[in-house]
């Protein structure tokens, strides 16, 4: 009888550590707490913008990269650049084009482990063009969820961000940093 | 103060000052006005840019300018002008000086309330002197403007000035700021 209870507990605790190891917890970004910046460079100084409206969907385990992915869906109406001259010329069709294009889309395909945390390929579709986008990134879990935050870089032009005069890069740089920062809760 | 520790003429760097940065307002006016007119887009972006940039260098200059004039006196006024002239000369004077720093400083102001941070010739961005406020860059820019019609006007009756010294009183007022000439004293 004993023996029968330790061999059916053991079994449940082998199924459960492996269940644990190919499969990861599924998180939501919290949308008060998390941070999407990018920064740009226009006549020859830096400018920092964010988009206000995104969605993140996360499944991760640091032991299960393979069942591991991000997404996040971005609401390109939603960036704000600290000046609302230049939001207007953002979201105007020679830049995001946000009437027809009002969503920018990322999902990874692999994530591998790197020495200062963790690495993704993912794509990006943008101003309706797709291209992988790597980013670099650390996983934090805390009390309640997790901390995901880490950098990507792009160039704009990639993605026809920049129409007509804008294509031009002698006043508006090509390169753009994004740097991101998800408070990630379990998915109920 | 004996006379003769007046030079004669404006010594060449002092000249040099004068003229690099008589060259640099001609130049912010133009740009300024013409960036005016445009659309919001790039080439007013690119107006700008470089508004900016020359606004900066002139900002340099003036430092550099007033520490000059701090060390080295400059010729003396010539004899025969009235009490009058004496200190509407010098009142102009001290008010282009002021204005060589408050319109690059006001300026410089208004793209930090802009959050448009200035950049050198995109060698180096100065940083922001104030946070993002929409009120405070309304009203700089009013500033900026209003200041940059006063400015008009002293260069105007500077200008003038200089002429009248020249072709009425007959004096070397005009000739000692200009270089490759030499002033005789024609008084």
């Amino acid at each position: 009888m004993n023996k029968t209870i330790v061999a059916a507990a053991g079994a449940l605790f082998i199924s459960a550590a492996a269940v644990a190891a190919d499969t990861a917890a599924s998180y939501t970004a919290d949308p008060q707490q998390s941070r999407l910046e990018f920064t740009g460079v226009q006549a020859g100084a830096e400018f920092k913008g964010v988009f206000h409206k995104f969605t993140a969907s996360v499944e991760f385990a640091p032991d299960a990269l393979a069942a591991s992915h991000i997404d996040v869906q971005i609401d390109m109406n939603s960036v704000d650049s600290m000046d609302k001259d230049r939001d207007t010329t953002i979201r105007g069709k020679d830049i995001f084009d946000v009437a027809h294009m009002p969503t920018a889309h990322y999902v990874t395909k692999t994530i591998t482990k790197t020495a200062a945390g963790f690495n993704a390929i993912g794509s990006l579709t943008l101003h309706g063009v797709t291209k992988d986008v790597p980013i670099d990134f650390q996983f934090n879990p805390g009390a309640g969820g997790a901390k995901l935050s880490g950098s990507a870089k792009l160039n704009r032009l990639d993605f026809g961000v920049g129409q007509g005069d804008w294509k031009s890069t002698e006043w508006v740089g090509d390169a753009v940093k994004i740097s991101f920062s998800l408070v990630l809760k379990p998915k109920s | 103060m004996p006379n003769q520790k007046f030079p004669p003429r404006y010594s060449a760097v002092a000249q040099g000052f004068h003229w690099i940065i008589a060259a640099l307002i001609v130049t912010q006016f133009t740009l300024g006005w013409m960036a005016d007119d445009l659309p919001a887009g790039l080439h007013k972006l690119a107006m700008l840019a470089r508004h900016k940039s020359f606004g900066m260098t002139v900002l340099m200059l003036a430092v550099l300018r007033l520490l000059w004039r701090l060390v080295n006196r400059p010729p003396e006024l010539p004899g025969g002008m009235s009490k009058v002239e004496r200190l509407l000369a010098k009142a102009t004077h001290i008010l282009f000086y002021v204005l060589l720093f408050a319109m690059p400083l006001t300026g410089w102001m208004m793209s930090s309330a802009k959050n448009y941070s200035v950049s050198w010739f995109g060698l180096f961005t100065w940083p922001n002197l104030i946070g993002k406020n929409e009120q405070a860059f309304d009203l700089l820019r009013a500033t900026h403007r209003s200041m940059s019609w006063l400015l008009f006007a002293l260069a105007t009756l500077h200008i003038l000035a200089a002429l009248k010294h020249h072709f009425w009183n007959k004096d070397d007022v005009l000739t000692r700021m200009l270089p490759f000439t030499k002033s005789e004293k024609r008084t």
